[in-house]
């Protein structure tokens, strides 16, 4: 078991190095982050809608679009150098392979929820007043469904010659009850209602997250073999 | 089952079916007489579930198909999920574009977010991005692995979107007046058409079903004969 | 290939959006939940089930389609 958790863990260190070292997927997630923050500024007229009431909406939708961006890259690593049939060679199992990189998109993407968390709150003026623990259940609950879907599916789009844009088209549909929980959720603890009010979708965002990182490990080996 | 043996059930269901569809249109269009809170466009309404119903159906094929395809790694599977893809996606459109025909009339707007109108319209793009990862993928035999992957997380998706959708509507209770779940004044004369509708449906896609099922079985046996091209290789049927 | 296949798809289902956008009825504004207008309602019944002969017919097309040249190269050998 303690070697298991030490594969994974490996997996998720050498993706995190090699992102830390280069910034590329932080900058371009952080980027579009803002930029898009400011679009959206220019895209609502105020006067007829007030952006505190579509707040939540804008930062799972802003958190979704940049995700897409930065997990699409997960596998182009292994595919560019080839490494990825050293990798099969090794003897680490499959579904630690697809943990580590869950793993370490999961840091990647919860780190950009964050910024975009900062930055929404400051360009729109949104003021938080529910329980910030749960807001980061819910999150992260979130954050690991929506990672672990993107994952499975990135190797996909990787084979594919239509590439990364082959990516929103199989996975948002499938993101449909992580939009309509999380959202609603975020918008209820941003409009000071009751944690009683959102447990059920706490609930329902942890099952999404636990069911689709236990199906993603164990089809990973389907889609990665040659 | 042997190629003769096949063609004799494509050729019955194809025959029931198409007359089972005449006898529908016969009884939608001359036979049963007109719902009173709905009116004529209610017409729609024997076509409409029906659709709905085998385009779950072939869902849930393909989620099956792909499941077991994965598991044991048998072509026929394979094209059984594909047979039951294309019925799905046919039947969904059919689905999405005749509600929103009924629901101009009814609900007055072409597009409601009501909550099987929304699980279709999504699970139609399920089924496109089906084809797409299959025939996008360089190598074909990943590609089907790919696709059968798809749709196993479709189909455990699914019912999560369906809870899902049908809690969020459930939030804003709006005046829809003449929902599709509420009773209609059915006679027994529109649930005798309802039946021959879901009928009708079913008995076309078993044969449709089975027709290209079968037709994916000879274009197999023909890339067998390309690959090996002296060889003795036969797909089974 | 995919994009062909792709293409013939999404004309399908725009020619089915535009066949209804283009009923003649179009321009009248929205109705009352529950009148209708004789008309209108007419056209959609009919609307919806030229729609599902199309989509069904064009599926059995294509499978006859494939069928031909199955059979056409079987044939050659």
């Amino acid at each position: 078991m303690r070697a298991y958790v030490a594969l994974v863990w490996a997996v998720a260190r050498k993706d995190l190095l090699v992102e830390f070292r280069t910034y590329e997927r932080l900058t371009a997630m952080g980027a579009f982050t803002v930029l898009v923050g400011v679009l959206f500024n220019f895209s609502i007229d105020s006067a007829v809608v007030r952006p505190q009431d579509i707040g939540a909406a804008l930062i799972w939708m802003t958190i979704i679009f940049g995700g897409i961006l930065g997990m699409g890259r997960t596998f182009r690593l292994e595919e560019e150098d080839g490494a990825l049939a050293g990798i099969l060679q090794s003897p680490i199992p499959l579904d630690a392979l697809f943990l580590g990189k869950v793993l370490g998109n999961f840091v990647l993407l919860s780190m950009m929820a964050a910024l975009v968390f900062f930055v929404f709150g400051l360009f729109f003026s949104l003021s938080f007043s529910g329980n910030p623990v749960v807001l980061v259940a819910i999150v992260g609950f979130g954050v690991l469904g929506f990672v672990s879907l993107t994952t499975l599916f990135s190797a996909m789009a990787t084979r594919s010659s239509m590439g990364e844009s082959l990516l929103p088209v199989l996975v948002f549909p499938l993101l449909v009850p992580l939009v309509v929980y999380g959202a609603t959720a975020t918008q209820r603890l941003f409009a000071g209602r009751p944690v009683v009010e959102v447990s059920g979708n706490v609930r329902m965002l942890a099952a999404f997250a636990v069911l689709f990182t236990v199906a993603g490990a164990w089809l990973f080996r389907f889609v990665i073999e040659e | 089952m042997s190629h003769k043996q096949t063609r004799w059930a494509i050729g019955i269901l194809g025959t029931l079916g198409v007359a089972t569809m005449i006898v529908l249109h016969w009884m939608v269009f001359f036979w049963v007489p007109t719902e009173s809170t709905m009116g004529i466009v209610q017409r729609i309404f024997y076509i409409h579930p029906a659709a709905w119903w085998v385009a779950f159906l072939g869902f849930g094929i393909v989620g099956l198909c792909s499941a077991v395809y994965l598991w044991l790694g048998d072509e026929r599977l394979d094209r059984a999920a594909v047979a039951g893809a294309e019925a799905g996606m046919v039947f969904t459109t059919i689905g999405l574009i005749t509600g929103p025909l009924w629901g101009q009339v009814a609900w007055g707007t072409w597009w409601e977010w009501e909550p099987r109108l929304t699980l279709a319209l999504i699970l139609w793009f399920i089924y496109l991005g089906y084809f797409l990862v299959r025939r996008t993928t360089a190598n074909p035999e990943q590609g089907k692995r790919f696709a059968a992957v798809v749709g196993v997380i479709g189909v455990l998706d699914i019912p999560l979107i369906h809870v899902s959708v049908t809690w969020l509507r459930s939030l804003h209770p709006e005046a829809v007046i003449l929902n599709p779940e509420s009773p209609m004044n059915l006679e027994r004369s529109m649930g005798l058409t309802f039946g021959v509708g879901f009928l009708a449906f079913t008995l076309i896609f078993a044969c449709l079903f089975l027709a290209s099922y079968t037709v994916a079985g000879y274009e197999y046996e023909l890339k067998l004969r390309d690959a090996n091209p002296g060889g003795t290789q036969r797909a089974e049927a | 290939m995919a994009r062909k296949w792709f293409s013939r798809w999404t004309t399908a289902f725009l020619l089915g959006v535009l066949l209804f956008q283009a009923s003649p009825v179009w321009a009248q504004a929205g109705t009352v939940l529950g009148r209708q207008t004789l008309g209108r309602a007419y056209w959609h019944v009919f609307a919806a089930y030229a729609v599902m002969w199309i989509l069904v017919l064009g599926w059995v097309v294509s499978i006859v389609r494939r069928l031909r040249r199955v059979e056409e190269r079987l044939g050659k050998e």
